[in-house]
């Protein structure tokens, strides 16, 4: 009887030391050689230095690309696991999380609607393994305020058949993007210390 | 005869049994060595086979690990073709956060930086932490992207590059401008032409479309050669649109179709002024010079620019040459570096080009020298 309660300790010893080996985070997978981002501010390390998600290629046409999101892109030389992402950021509000599959195109593996917080830690549900990481972004705090200096609205006065001048229409010009661009100081990508030497 | 005893039929049969005893035996061995035979022969065909189907397996399991790693890494080029990915620079940064409006805010490996007076008004910039945040930033991607470029074209620039951002510039927020200044000098009689500085001024606008900032970077390496104004203007859209994947200048379909002459009957795009030379055609023309640099890099692969500016750099001819490049003279180190003639190709298009050789060029040096002394 004593020798099996002895059995069960241990055993409860091995799987709480297995628990706690598993819930040690690699090191940060951004701050490895040959890592890129589309801003290299967001993988330098230093979150004194921001960098600013870059607005899509669009179309040319100011109307067409109006709802374009921009995005912040980090690629990896080689696929790792993903289980966490930490997003230093003073204005990203909403975004959309995607991962590269095997076949290079982006699989959506995480969204947030409402973020008020500078830090976000995100735990992903499963684990991703991928070579690139982007964060879409979706909404900004700072849009309202590019709003208000790119879309003004303006009333076209018209020119009359005699020759005088009548109050026309209102109208809305538009002079530049209408959403700002993420302000992202630093992503941080982790696996499991476990998984640190395994990319499958 | 007929008549054998019983001693002898009983020692008849006992010869009779022996002989039966051995034939049995002897059948047996034989049957038993059979037996052995077959079987080492069967288990060595089973082995045989055996290692055969594990090498198959082993030889068809790298096979697929191969065809797999291949597969991952077309994935992966395909992956760092379709943006511009940068590393973060190791430069040095400094900032000056005292410095007032105009004057120098922050100094790099390569570049300085300067805020503009209206730009300290700015809601974004009018707090010293805001700027010095900005001045690290900004430093840090330029010092990467000009990393990538020195590894695209394989020279840089000697100088550093003079940065300033405005609010407006000239009138504008849509447009950003790279001059490079030079000084001339006439050791022993003859014209060089010496650079002196290259400048950069961004409205902030303008400066946050990553596409923009690499095609005013193209335009401070690749101007110290004095390159023809379609050309340069060219080579920064292709940078812009096929590396950085941001430019706003679609390809034209065809250079034939879209060729547009001026009232000489020459290609619009020989006397383009540049950035301060707009009107209704500068869309077309940026369009066009773009189509056209593009389309000899596609026929001539990768590394036509490359080896045309080795080949500039060696002969140095561009520095002695009175004013911008002569189109001809482009088109002479064009040919040399496509090994191909391209005159014929530039004439279809209505330039205004001819066949020149090195004597050609070095006597037109020599007459500007000549016209130098004696004006």
């Amino acid at each position: 009887m004593r020798k099996l309660h002895l059995i069960l300790l241990l055993g409860l010893i091995c799987l709480c030391y297995g628990c706690t080996l598993g819930q040690q985070w690699s090191e940060n997978y951004t701050g490895l050689p040959n890592v890129k981002a589309n801003d290299p501010a967001i993988i330098d390390g230093d979150l004194e230095t921001i960098g600013q998600s870059q607005r899509k290629k669009g179309s040319g046409s100011v109307v067409t690309d109006l709802a374009l999101p921009s995005e912040a892109i980090i690629f990896l030389p080689e696929k790792k696991a993903i289980y966490r992402v930490v997003i230093h950021s003073s204005n990203l509000e909403e975004f959309e999380l995607m991962a590269m599959n095997s076949r290079g195109e982006w699989d959506k593996v995480y969204d947030r609607r409402s973020n008020k917080e500078p830090v976000i830690d995100i735990r992903l549900g499963k684990v991703v393994r991928t070579t690139g990481i982007k964060v879409v972004v979706r909404r900004t705090t700072d849009d309202a305020a590019r709003k208000r200096e790119n879309v003004q609205l303006r009333r076209e006065n018209v020119e009359t058949g005699d020759g005088q001048r009548r109050r026309g229409r209102y109208h809305y010009y538009v002079t530049g993007p209408t959403t700002a661009l993420a302000k992202i100081a630093e992503i941080e990508l982790y696996g499991y210390a476990s998984d640190r030497n395994s990319a499958f | 005869m007929g008549s054998a005893t019983a001693p002898d039929r009983c020692l008849e049969l006992q010869r009779n049994e022996r002989a039966l005893r051995k034939l049995r035996t002897d059948r047996e061995k034989s049957m038993k060595y059979r037996t052995g035979f077959l079987h080492t022969i069967g288990l060595k065909l089973s082995i045989t086979l055996m290692l055969l189907a594990a090498g198959l397996v082993l030889n068809g399991c790298t096979a697929l690990q191969e065809a797999q790693q291949r597969r991952e890494k077309r994935i992966l080029e395909a992956r760092d073709a379709n943006l511009l990915m940068l590393k973060p620079s190791a430069a040095t940064i400094r900032v000056a956060e005292n410095a007032p409006p105009g004057k120098q805010y922050g100094e790099s490996d390569h570049y300085t930086l300067t805020f503009a007076e209206d730009l300290y008004a700015h809601e974004e910039f009018d707090e010293v932490e805001e700027r010095k945040v900005f001045t690290r930033s900004a430093l840090g991607y330029m010092e990467s992207l000009y990393e990538a470029m020195n590894e695209l074209f394989g020279f840089q620039p000697k100088h550093k590059i003079h940065v300033t951002l405005h609010h407006v510039f000239q009138g504008t927020t849509l447009a950003a401008v790279t001059r490079t200044n030079y000084r001339r000098d006439y050791p022993h009689g003859q014209l060089v032409k010496f650079i002196t500085g290259i400048e950069m001024d961004f409205p902030i606008q303008m400066y946050e479309r990553h596409g923009v900032r690499a095609h005013e970077l193209t335009h401070a390496f690749t101007n110290i050669y004095f390159l023809p104004t379609w050309f340069s203007e060219g080579i920064a859209v292709l940078i812009q649109t096929e590396y950085t994947k941001g430019g706003s200048h679609p390809k034209f379909e065809s250079l034939k179709e879209y060729l547009r002459i001026d009232l000489d009957g020459e290609n619009a795009l020989e006397n383009w002024g540049g950035h301060l030379d707009s009107g209704p055609m500068t869309h077309w023309r940026y369009r066009y010079a773009y189509t056209l640099v593009s389309e000899l890099r596609e026929k001539y692969g990768n590394a036509l620019y490359i080896k045309l500016f080795q080949l500039m750099e060696a002969d140095g001819l561009h520095r002695k040459l009175e004013g911008k490049m002569p189109t001809s003279f482009l088109v002479y180190y064009l040919s040399q570096a496509a090994e191909e003639d391209l005159v014929p190709f530039f004439e279809e298009l209505q330039f205004n080009v001819r066949k020149l050789k090195k004597t050609d060029i070095l006597q037109a040096i020599e007459a500007q020298a000549v016209r130098g002394m004696n004006p």
